[in-house]
């Protein structure tokens, strides 16, 4: 087969040495682009980190309770009860006597799962409703939108209070009702983002060589929403923790004997002025969680939209 | 005389407007035969793009409402979307304007130069990788395995252009499309894209529709031309032929408007008098008329026919069907 070669008017590149060598930067995409700015970031990837931290200690927090705190979550010790931190119990212990350190760290499981539940559904929901909608448009963008628009205006904390009365809320219930309040923005965004990206050329260059309407919208449209899904999700998730803790503290959210950060601060208010720690340590907590949680969405935001930092 | 490779008769899209269904194609008829050349021009809005998206049924959010595209013995106005799907990209493929934005930026050059195989012939990535690679090459991306690795952004735009092109070859459908391959890039880049485009041809034997508002690349690139004006085919024929003696006034207009090399310098340069006319409203009898040097009184009457004028012109003209030579007034 031969080449094709542009007859009369020189080819510019041809004279050159071929690219071949080292000499040229990889082909960076734009998502190896986004991760070393990222990675650049040092105090988002610190927030990274902390984050990390406490997500691989709820994991783990069978093993911490075994090796460290020696405890049991739920288990009572009536006669220890009201312990200051010290020794066995590094962070004190409760009304009931049961150890706090260890609680904080099962508290953790819930309230990171809830939080990572709700992110992934509100995400799944809001990107599958936005992307029908912007991408088919007319009726279905509207029946779509309306939808949106209705879960929009209901009061969340009215919702909450309703969906915790109908079901007792456990962890996947939970995030269910919190992400029914969240997927309505997510759904927006990506609504609005699909309808730019649909009417570039590539998308109708796309359909001219026979792709099906759902290979456009997975492998064309879809790719060019992520940045925005990835930075929605990030800043999202310290609301969902501070949603997540307060349900769990006006009794709303997860129930007890379940360790969560929200409901060991349900108590501990009442023993504030003799039992402070209570009230400290899960309130630390959850402030660095959502502090870290802010500022590693900041950073990524950062990363995958560096216009946005300069404007701002 | 055999079938036409691909016929378009009194294909008609219409956009729904708050004024009203805006006719953008109404009743172009043509054919093409394998191997040929075909020029549609026309200024903006003349109705060129939406024929060509028409034909791949892409004319969303027009209308088809009426007209035939045979193809292969099937009408494509009625085919099934699923049987769409199978044309396009394999039976008929299509480049367009900006290749700056044609593809798409989150993927490597080479994985979207094999998505019709990957589509049509069912290869894995593997194989269609380097079959693009291979076909990279062959539109004189230099260095196409490693280039094929890159973002189309690393890309300049006459590379882009022929990234598309690649694109549209590795199928080799009898029928290539180019909707103003040329008008996004610079004087030296069109050249070579316009070689290749005749290379291609040449050596694919495809049939290639070329949309372009560019009389000269109509001149040095078709045997034969379509001339539209709002919405419909006013002369068509023989590239030379149309251009040595245009049959329609539009025509002739056009080729008067482009300044020549052995011009005076100081005449000022011919443009055509008025306004292209809105497709809502438009003028009563032949759209032209109001703007045409040689109207006569039944321009503005009747709507004139596209009617063999002389030997291989057809032309949709009252004057110059009764006879009258198109002369400098």
């Amino acid at each position: 087969m031969a080449v094709i070669h542009p007859t009369g008017v020189p080819e510019p590149d041809q004279g050159r040495a071929p690219f071949e060598g080292d000499s040229r930067r990889p082909a960076q995409s734009y998502w190896n682009e986004s991760w070393e700015r990222l990675r650049a970031n040092r105090i988002g990837v610190a927030a990274g980190v902390v984050i990390l931290i406490l997500a691989l200690i709820a994991i783990a927090a069978p093993l911490f309770s075994q090796l460290l705190t020696h405890f049991d979550p739920t288990r009572q010790h009536l006669v220890d009860n009201f312990r200051p931190p010290g020794h066995p119990y590094l962070l004190g212990t409760d009304e009931l006597g049961r150890d706090t350190l260890t609680r904080l760290i099962y508290g953790g499981r819930v309230t990171l799962g809830v939080a990572a539940l709700t992110v992934a559904l509100s995400l799944t929901v809001g990107t599958t409703v936005g992307l029908l909608a912007g991408y088919y448009g007319r009726w279905i963008d509207d029946i779509l939108m309306r939808i949106v628009d209705v879960f929009l205006a209901i009061p969340a904390i009215f919702l909450f209070i309703l969906m915790s009365i109908l079901f007792r809320p456990n962890a996947i219930t939970l995030a269910a009702i919190i992400a029914s309040v969240g997927w309505g923005g997510v759904a927006r965004l990506v609504r609005g983002e699909v309808l730019s990206v649909k009417q570039r050329d590539f998308i109708l260059a796309a359909r001219s060589i026979g792709a099906r309407d759902l290979r456009l919208i997975i492998f064309h449209m879809l790719p060019n929403v992520l940045p925005v899904l990835i930075v929605a999700a990030s800043l999202g998730v310290g609301q969902i923790i501070l949603i997540e803790a307060a349900l769990d503290f006006l009794g709303l959210g997860i129930q007890p004997p379940t360790a969560s950060w929200g409901n060991m601060l349900t108590n501990a208010e009442s023993y504030f002025f003799h039992s402070s720690w209570l009230v400290v340590f899960p309130g630390i907590t959850i402030f660095v969680t959502v502090l870290a949680s802010n500022i590693f969405g900041n950073a990524v935001r950062d990363a995958f939209d560096p216009r946005l930092k300069q404007t701002a | 005389m055999t079938q036409p490779l691909l016929e378009v008769s009194d294909l008609r899209t219409v956009f729904a407007t708050k004024e009203g269904d805006v006719k953008a194609v109404d009743g172009v008829s043509f054919h093409i035969e394998a191997g040929e050349t075909l020029g549609i021009v026309g200024e903006s809005g003349s109705g060129k793009s939406v024929t060509a998206l028409s034909l791949m049924r892409l004319q969303r959010p027009g209308r088809i409402i009426g007209g035939k595209v045979m193809f292969k013995g099937r009408d494509l106005a009625k085919a099934s979307e699923a049987e769409m799907r199978e044309i396009r990209g394999q039976e008929i493929a299509m480049i367009f304007q900006d290749p700056m934005t044609s593809l798409n930026p989150v993927f490597r050059t080479g994985w979207q130069v094999s998505e019709p195989l990957f589509l049509h012939q069912g290869m894995n990535k593997a194989k269609a990788m380097a079959a693009a690679v291979g076909f990279l090459g062959k539109v004189g991306i230099p260095a196409p395995a490693t280039r094929a690795r890159d973002y189309p952004h690393q890309y300049s735009g006459g590379m882009r252009q022929r990234a598309m092109i690649a694109m549209g070859l590795t199928t080799a459908p009898p029928v290539l499309i180019a909707d103003e391959p040329t008008t996004a890039l610079d004087v030296t880049i069109q050249a070579q894209i316009l070689d290749l485009l005749r290379n291609v041809n040449r050596e694919f034997g495809t049939a290639t529709i070329l949309i372009t508002h560019n009389l000269g690349v109509v001149a040095g690139m078709c045997e034969r031309v379509m001339v539209m004006y709002a919405g419909k085919v006013v002369e068509s024929g023989p590239t030379r032929d149309v251009f040595a003696h245009p049959k329609h006034p539009y025509t002739w207009s056009l080729l008067r408007s482009i300044p020549r090399l052995d011009d005076d310098v100081h005449e000022p340069l011919q443009a055509i008098d008025g306004l292209p006319p809105s497709l809502v409203d438009l003028p009563k009898g032949c759209a032209f008329h109001p703007r045409c040097p040689f109207q006569v009184d039944r321009c503005s009457r009747d709507l004139p026919p596209l009617n063999l004028v002389g030997e291989t012109q057809l032309a949709a003209c009252w004057v110059t069907q009764s006879g009258t030579e198109l002369k400098r007034v």
